[in-house]
């Protein structure tokens, strides 16, 4: 009787998508497509991992060197993409803890002890405290705001450094000796060979690369990526979204200090601009460049953009303008990366071909 | 069960929910009828956290949860659904479920490698099969049917295995084959919660509600049993109302 009378529906938008997202949403979305294969990964992994080892027997002491950078950026894009890969958030200032590990290491060198160990504790003790309260902070801020957050605080420590005299100042410091490294009594590493000093970084980021992988593929990551997918919708499944954030927060803070612990031992100096936002760009980049996502991409994106840098800069000057170029090209053209261009390829040689 | 007392939210000067009090018995189930705009669905929301409500209290099982966060209610055994569909949709159908599975396991094992992560993928299984979602379990939400979206929602909601289920216009945006089936899921679920359902269906609300509220105009118009309200000249009123202003 009721029913007649009872107005219908108007048929509401399906999949709240496009019409609601902003141009920052919009960037995020392109930022993180769709997980890899895990085989293609794996396979990629060991071609990348082969290319590596035998990279210093064909690259002579510069371009080992110049490696082996690329490696300690490379752990700072490997921290962008926990953080963007995996629970969405976009941070401009992972910068902060390459600076603020490769100060302390700085310092505690030249002041304070020869021990990596000593110097490894002190590290991840204040990357600890300091990623803990600047998360906690930062999460709370929506969207763009975290990431206008961590770019301001890797910008107010550069000014600090930059300013502070006792720390060098603008000139930073200089003439940092390489300590001796005993991995096992009896067995230390020495970092004045150049072939020594390489293979010990890659291993130290094979073992982040596969103790990230490891913490990630679990039901603490299965968390973050719904988090990435649709953050408003994980408070009602029971999960608190800013426990998880801020430990993948954390996590990241460390796995970027790796770089900056190592960094003055390869360049025997450290100055402001290494807390700076070409640092926290550049490890954006890289990961773009690799595929967000990945965990790997960010690895080989690392090297790619650090010899690409290199070669461009016996030509010109203008560093930022090339990574900015690279940033533009990647967003409109491969916005999943060269993994994702990679897997595109095959899934379609494979369709050619059944 | 659950006990609303005298709610009241305003979005500036709209008061879209007005002094708002009813009670939900165990295991029933209440449905909330009205006119669109009528405030159901933001009564939902300050019931499940998603807003807080200026003034007035929601008490579960005689506890107080006013205010009380959408993850510590849901913690505390409250489902809700979306009248918009709203799911992981870049994440497959298992997952979806298996997120929500997940939820009930204790936190320390969450470090545990995800394919040893046992349970919550039994659980996924068992709930997909139950919801006749099997097939769909590796196909990505996002590109599923609507109809298979809100059945994946009211999924989600089961595999938390809720006290008290919320589900916002369950049936929204379906076709009218599709509705008929829905009504028999949705039947199949009362008695396994106490159940609290927005719905514009009033064949569905007739034939499954225990007790029916009817809102208008952020107020309670009517509440009684199925039959109370269709032969109540008030709610009649109500709607009629709307239909002359809609034409
Ligand atoms: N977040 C908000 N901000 C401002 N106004 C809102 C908000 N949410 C709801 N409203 C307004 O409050 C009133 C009640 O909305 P509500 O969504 O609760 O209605 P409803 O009964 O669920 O209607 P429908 O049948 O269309 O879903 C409406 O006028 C709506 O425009
Ligand atoms: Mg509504």
């Amino acid at each position: 009787m009721l029913q007649p009378s009872i107005p219908p529906v108007e048929p509401r938008p399906s999949l709240n998508t496009a019409a609601k997202l902003n141009v920052g949403d919009r960037l995020l979305r392109a930022l993180y497509p769709p997980r890899a294969n895990a085989w293609q990964l794996r396979w990629l992994g060991f071609a990348m991992l082969v290319l590596a080892a035998i990279f210093p027997w064909l690259g002579g002491p510069f371009y080992t060197r110049l490696a082996i950078e690329s490696f300690l950026f490379g752990a700072t894009a490997l921290s962008v993409d926990i953080l963007l890969g995996y629970a969405g958030l976009l941070s401009l200032g992972q910068a902060a803890y390459f600076g603020l590990a490769a100060y302390i290491s700085a310092l505690m060198y030249l002041h304070v002890t020869q021990s990596f160990w000593l110097v490894l504790v002190a590290v991840v003790t204040a990357v600890a405290v300091f990623s803990l309260v600047l998360g906690a902070v930062a999460i709370r801020a929506k969207g763009v705001y975290f990431a206008l957050i961590t770019f301001g605080a890797a910008e107010i420590l550069s000014k600090i450094a930059h300013n502070t005299r006792a720390i060098g100042g603008s000139d930073g410091l200089i003439g940092i000796p390489v300590p001796r490294i005993t991995l096992l009594p009896g067995v230390t590493i020495d970092l004045q060979n150049n072939f020594v000093f390489y293979y010990a970084v890659l291993g130290v980021l094979v073992l982040i690369y596969i103790g990230t992988r490891r913490i990630l593929d679990s039901g603490f990551g299965a968390v973050l990526r719904a988090i990435r997918d649709n953050s408003d919708r994980v408070p009602y499944l029971g999960y608190n979204s800013f426990w998880y954030k801020l430990l993948a927060y954390i996590m990241a803070a460390q796995v970027a200090a790796v770089g900056g612990l190592i960094y003055p031992l390869l360049r025997g100096f450290v100055a402001p601009h290494l807390f700076g936002f070409e640092v926290s760009t550049k490890a954006v980049v890289m990961s773009l460049v690799g595929g967000v996502g990945t965990l790997l991409g960010p690895l080989a994106g690392s090297v790619i953009v650090t010899f690409l840098e290199s070669a461009v800069g016996s030509y010109t000057e203008r560093h930022l303008l090339v990574l900015g170029v690279i940033f533009i090209v990647f967003v409109m053209f491969l916005p999943d990366g060269l993994i994702g261009l990679a897997r595109r390829l095959s899934a379609s040689r494979g369709k050619a071909a059944p | 069960m659950i006990k609303v007392r005298a709610l009241n939210k305003a979005f500036g000067g709209l008061r879209a929910v007005r002094d708002l009090s009813f009670e939900a018995l165990p295991r029933c189930v209440t449905s909330i009828i009205g006119p669109n705009g009528a405030g159901k669905s933001t009564a939902f929301n300050l019931i499940a956290g998603t807003l807080q409500p200026d003034s007035g209290t929601v008490e579960l099982d005689g506890r107080d949860i006013t205010g009380r966060a959408p993850f510590a209610l849901a913690r505390l055994g409250v489902a809700r659904s979306f009248q918009i569909t709203n799911l992981f949709f870049g994440l497959s159908t298992f997952e979806n479920v298996r997120l929500a599975c997940q939820s009930l396991e204790r936190r320390s094992s969450y470090l545990v490698r995800l394919d040893r992560l046992a349970r919550p993928q039994a659980c996924a299984r068992a709930i997909l099969a139950e919801f006749g979602l099997q097939e769909r379990a590796n196909e990505l939400v996002g590109n599923l049917s609507h109809g298979d979206q809100r059945r994946v929602e009211i999924a989600v909601c089961m595999a938390l295995r809720p006290r008290l289920l919320m589900l916002d216009e369950p049936t929204q945006g379906m076709s009218p084959s599709e509705t008929a089936e829905f009504d028999a899921l949705i039947k199949s679920l009362t008695g396994r919660a106490t159940i609290l359902l927005i719905e514009h269906d009033v064949d569905l609300v007739m034939s499954l509600s225990d007790h029916v509220i009817v809102m208008h105009q952020g107020e309670k118009l009517f509440e009684g049993t199925p039959d109370r309200v269709r032969a109540s000249p008030l709610v009649r009123e109500a709607y009629l109302g709307v239909d002359h202003a809609a034409v």
